[in-house]
């Protein structure tokens, strides 16, 4: 009766605190070997898994600020201003590690376990999709983007020293090579793992859907694009380059018709059957973006004569300004 | 001029892809149905667990595994079909009945059955992932590395099919008391309690199975509850698992 502590309400105080439960070891059984052994075999699937996700993460964030850096570009011109073209250097050679650690992760059998995990891929093909644009105004096709994405797995996996290389590729070249297009993902890749198998045998693969919903989003950017250029510059951000006359007959071709191609483009691709729901809400906001676009289109036809020429407040090409008309 | 916005070959290519993505879709979700009618033809002959004395187990358990043989055949049909592709792409379609195919034949096993248990007739083994492996005739947790990614018998499949097997148990705990077979129901307190405290070994994430492990707990209860109700009257017969119920049979009759 007398023995028991009390707190201030009254209540009776537990000597020695609440005792830890003593619970691992506590029960010997038949099944218990079973059990550690399992045991064993989660904590590895899930120590990957965090592995993944934090690499993911980081993979995202960098892939966000390339597309935040790429929007301060003004126009569609094979080289990009040069500050922004090293910014993202800089970013893609932090990708290329991250990557490169990534990639003994997700092999073989393991690319589809943690796909859900991988989403990370998803937005760095938007930011590549979206740079290889402004650069060539093509859409760079699921098989080269892989080719971008492994080469920068091996620069990562590489010691350094490559960082000039990233992103070199083609400016004004028409829309790559269909050569390695009709492969799947699966042939390019396991040829030269074993090849190289000394030192950098795995790279990451995107897989069709991570590309597919990187185009996706990168209608998004391209009418952000477009609307930010049309403000600023008046101009929709046109290819400059390619030589045709600046205020030629015909201009060479306008977002307003990049965007309707893609539009009709994923109209017309069956529904992957894969996550109908995601696919259609995707799909939405890509036909508003379009629309968004149309409506800039229409803008600068009826009032952009009027629009005052002078002051282009061009952001992009701080170091290396270039008139426009 | 500019090339065009989008390589003509490449709506092609992804439409040529989507469609067959498309097409194995429906293949597979056929070959699912078909094992999905075997898997609760399979569930109906074991209900009959719960109705039938231990004494007339030896006429059930055979037919029961019938249904197995048929599960199994067309798990065989899923495993050849499935291997084509990667593995983990398309088992989320199937994931569900392999687990419940595989925890019918956990809880049969566990009963005593003939052909897939190692004490014919006596009740109380229980196959391990490996020995699944085996009676299905597929290689299981398969990791990365050299390993093919082919279907195989994951460890979370044996777990959750595990999970319906202690889930089971407890009820047949109940009915078995019913049936007058006292001995069966402390038998299985006892197991359910045994793996009770080995999936707590596990560090399990927040995910479907924790989820599905923590309603254990409630198995657990469930059938010591029984097992209190039963000593509490005296009821538990003094060797386990011989003839069940020594003491008492008029319960029921």
């Amino acid at each position: 009766m007398s023995g028991y502590k009390r707190d201030w309400k009254g209540n009776e105080k537990r000597r020695d605190g609440p005792k830890p439960p003593p619970k691992q070891n506590l029960v010997q059984n038949q099944y218990t070997p079973m059990f550690e052994t399992i045991r064993a075999e989660l904590d590895e699937h899930h120590d990957r898994r965090e592995r993944i996700v934090k690499i993911s993460r980081d993979i995202t964030a960098l892939s966000k600020k390339i597309i935040f850096s790429l929007q301060r570009v003004r126009k569609i011109d094979p080289t990009l201003p040069k500050n922004i073209q090293s910014e993202i250097d800089t970013r893609l050679s932090e990708i290329a590690k991250l990557l490169a650690a990534l990639a003994p992760e997700v092999q073989g059998i393991n690319r589809h376990r943690y796909a859900r995990s991988l989403m990370c891929l998803e937005e760095l093909a938007e930011a590549l999709t979206f740079a290889h644009y402004l650069r060539t105004q093509t859409l760079i096709g699921p098989a080269d983007l892989n080719l971008v994405v492994q080469d920068l797995t091996r620069q990562g996996a590489a010691p350094s020293a490559s960082e000039d290389t990233v992103m070199t590729d083609d400016g004004p070249t028409p829309a790559p090579a269909p050569a390695p297009a009709p492969a799947p993902d699966s042939a390019p890749d396991s040829a030269p793992a074993p090849a190289s198998a000394s030192s950098l045998p795995a790279v990451v693969d995107l897989t069709q859907e991570d590309y597919l919903y990187g185009v996706f989003d990168l209608t998004g950017e391209m009418m952000r694009f477009a609307t930010t250029s049309t403000a600023l510059s008046g101009t929709m951000g046109m290819a400059a380059g390619a030589g045709a006359g600046a205020e030629g007959n015909e201009e060479p071709r306008t977002i307003v018709a990049d965007m309707h191609e893609l539009g009709s483009f994923f109209e017309m691709l069956p529904v992957g059957a894969g996550n109908k729901f995601q696919w259609n809400k995707k799909l939405d906001v890509t036909r508003q973006s379009v629309r968004k676009v149309e409506r800039l289109g229409y803008d600068r036809t009826i009032r952009g004569s009027e629009r005052p020429k002078g002051w282009v407040p061009d952001l992009s090409g701080v170091g290396d300004v270039e008139e426009e008309e | 001029m500019a090339p065009p916005m989008i390589d003509p070959a490449l709506f092609d290519q992804l439409r040529a892809s989507i469609e067959e993505d498309t097409a194995v879709r429906k293949e597979l979700e056929q070959i699912v149905d078909e094992l999905n009618q075997d898997v609760s033809f399979t569930q109906g002959i074991l209900s009959k667990i719960h109705s039938t004395p231990r004494s007339k187990y030896p006429t059930l358990l055979p037919q029961i595994e019938q249904g197995i043989q048929k599960e199994i055949s067309s798990i065989a049909r899923l495993s050849s079909f499935a291997s084509k592709y990667p593995y983990y792409k398309y088992n989320h379609r199937y994931a569900r009945t392999l687990q419940d195919a595989i925890s019918t034949l956990l809880l049969t096993a566990w009963l005593g059955s003939p052909s897939f248990s190692p004490t014919p007739n006596v009740p109380g083994h229980l196959l391990t992932l490996e020995d699944v492996g085996r009676v299905l005739q597929a290689p299981v947790n398969l990791k990365s590395g050299r390993d093919d990614d082919v279907f195989h018998v994951t460890i979370e499949d044996y777990l959750l099919g595990l999970i319906s097997v202690v889930d089971d148990l407890s009820r047949l705990a109940m009915n078995s008391v019913t049936l007058g077979d006292a001995a069966l129901a402390v038998q299985i307190s006892s197991f359910i309690k045994d793996l009770h405290a080995g999936f707590q070994i596990l560090n399990l994430k927040n995910d479907i199975l924790r989820k599905r492990v923590d309603s254990i707990k409630y198995a657990v209860k469930k059938a010591e509850d029984i097992v209190y109700d039963l000593s509490l009257r005296n009821l538990i017969p003094k060797k386990e698992g011989e003839a069940g119920g020594a003491e008492r049979t008029e319960e029921t009759a």
